[in-house]
């Protein structure tokens, strides 16, 4: 599994923008894009309303549970999940290898008008991934320029 | 595999406390969550749990911490649940695992359970194409207030006792004893494999 490539600006900038247009066309409240191992890459709309890392790691076990769920059932394709709620509704849908967008809309907002604009969304988001993955097939973090703090442990316990 | 997102100055690691049933993995993220110094920033910590508390999926403790300069660290904690029963969560919960914390249960009775459990977390790693060897991790021998404790050193021998010894400690989590220094001791080791990968030139 090669995981998800290290991002630039330019990355974040398409993945922002996209999330946008699918807001801003959809009338969803927030999207949200994740790493399928749970961390939040990034968040557009009211997601300030809501803990965004605790969902983000929920999204992601819910994702990949009703795939293993439905690979048992002998169905290898699993694009979406959708939970439906009477105030917000929620989606979540398969974006490429390493992520996932999670679309959070009000209830009386078709999913079907959501999934149709999210298709956008994840196809230019899905083609800049693979563009940042042709970018650094292998490059990690280039801290030669940074410092790490000295030695001291990063988690203190408290006195 | 470590997330870096160089717009935004942030790294986030995943670690992952993994061992036998009723070992110490959740205790252990509910001391950190109490006993964590102010200067760093928590989130709340999430438990998936049965009504007599456990872990059926996963608990969840996200942290932001300064570990590099000018840049954001979030590392992100997680348990996976003990049972042998519930094997196919263990495997989804290690799903882009930076680092593990195997948590093995002093008691001399729960011996064959602790390496059972390593043996099944090194067969979860090989079903996503991973490589113990090729993993930071770290033991914490936890329980060691109980009389029926195990030497330390027959612990060694059956937990630890590869190729490449890797850092262990004796804990006692429910006093929060050993706790931070086996998450210190993963830290350091994942900071230090991302500095060095991250040293190479991209081809």
């Amino acid at each position: 599994m090669p995981g998800l490539p290290q991002l630039i600006d330019e990355d974040v900038r398409v993945l922002d923008s996209a999330l946008d247009d699918l807001l801003r066309r959809s009338e969803a409240r927030a999207a949200l894009v994740i790493d399928k191992g749970g961390p939040l890459i990034c968040q557009r709309g009211a997601s300030d309303q809501f803990d965004a890392t605790t969902v983000a790691a929920l999204a992601a076990g819910a994702f990949s549970a009703t795939d293993m769920m439905a690979r048992h059932l002998g169905e290898t394709s699993l694009s979406h999940i959708y939970q439906q709620g009477r105030q917000v509704s929620l989606l979540i849908s398969n974006v490429d290898d390493n992520l996932l967008l999670i679309v959070v809309f009000p209830a009386d907002t078709g999913v079907g008008t959501v999934k149709y604009y999210a298709a956008d969304a994840i196809a230019r988001m899905s083609a800049q991934m693979q563009q940042a993955a042709r970018r650094a097939p292998g490059a990690t973090l280039d801290l030669v320029s940074l410092n790490t703090l000295d030695a001291s442990p990063v988690f203190r316990k408290r006195e | 595999m470590a997330i870096i997102n160089q717009a935004t100055k942030e790294l986030q690691l995943k670690i992952v406390y993994y061992g036998p049933g009723k070992g110490g993995k959740t205790t252990n993220l509910e001391q950190v969550h109490d006993n964590l110094g102010n200067v760093q920033e928590k989130g709340k910590l999430i438990s998936l749990a049965t009504s007599s508390d456990r872990t059926l999926f996963f608990d969840f403790l996200p942290i932001e911490a300064m570990a590099i300069k000018g840049f954001k660290t979030k590392f992100q904690l997680y348990t996976v649940p003990g049972q042998v029963i519930y094997n196919t969560t263990r495997q989804l919960v290690l799903r882009g695992m930076d680092g593990i914390i195997f948590v093995a249960d002093s008691q001399y009775e729960k011996m064959a359970e602790n390496v059972e459990s390593f043996q099944n977390l090194e067969d979860n790693l090989k079903s996503l194409k991973l490589n113990l060897a090729e993993i930071p991790y770290v033991m914490q021998y936890n329980k060691r207030d109980l009389p029926t404790a195990a030497p330390v050193e027959y612990m060694e021998f059956l937990l630890n006792n590869r190729e490449v010894q890797v850092p262990s400690f004796t804990s006692v989590a429910s006093r929060c004893e050993g706790v931070f220094e086996a998450l210190n001791m993963i830290t350091r080791m994942l900071l230090n494999k991302n500095i060095n990968e991250g040293s190479r030139k991209p081809a």
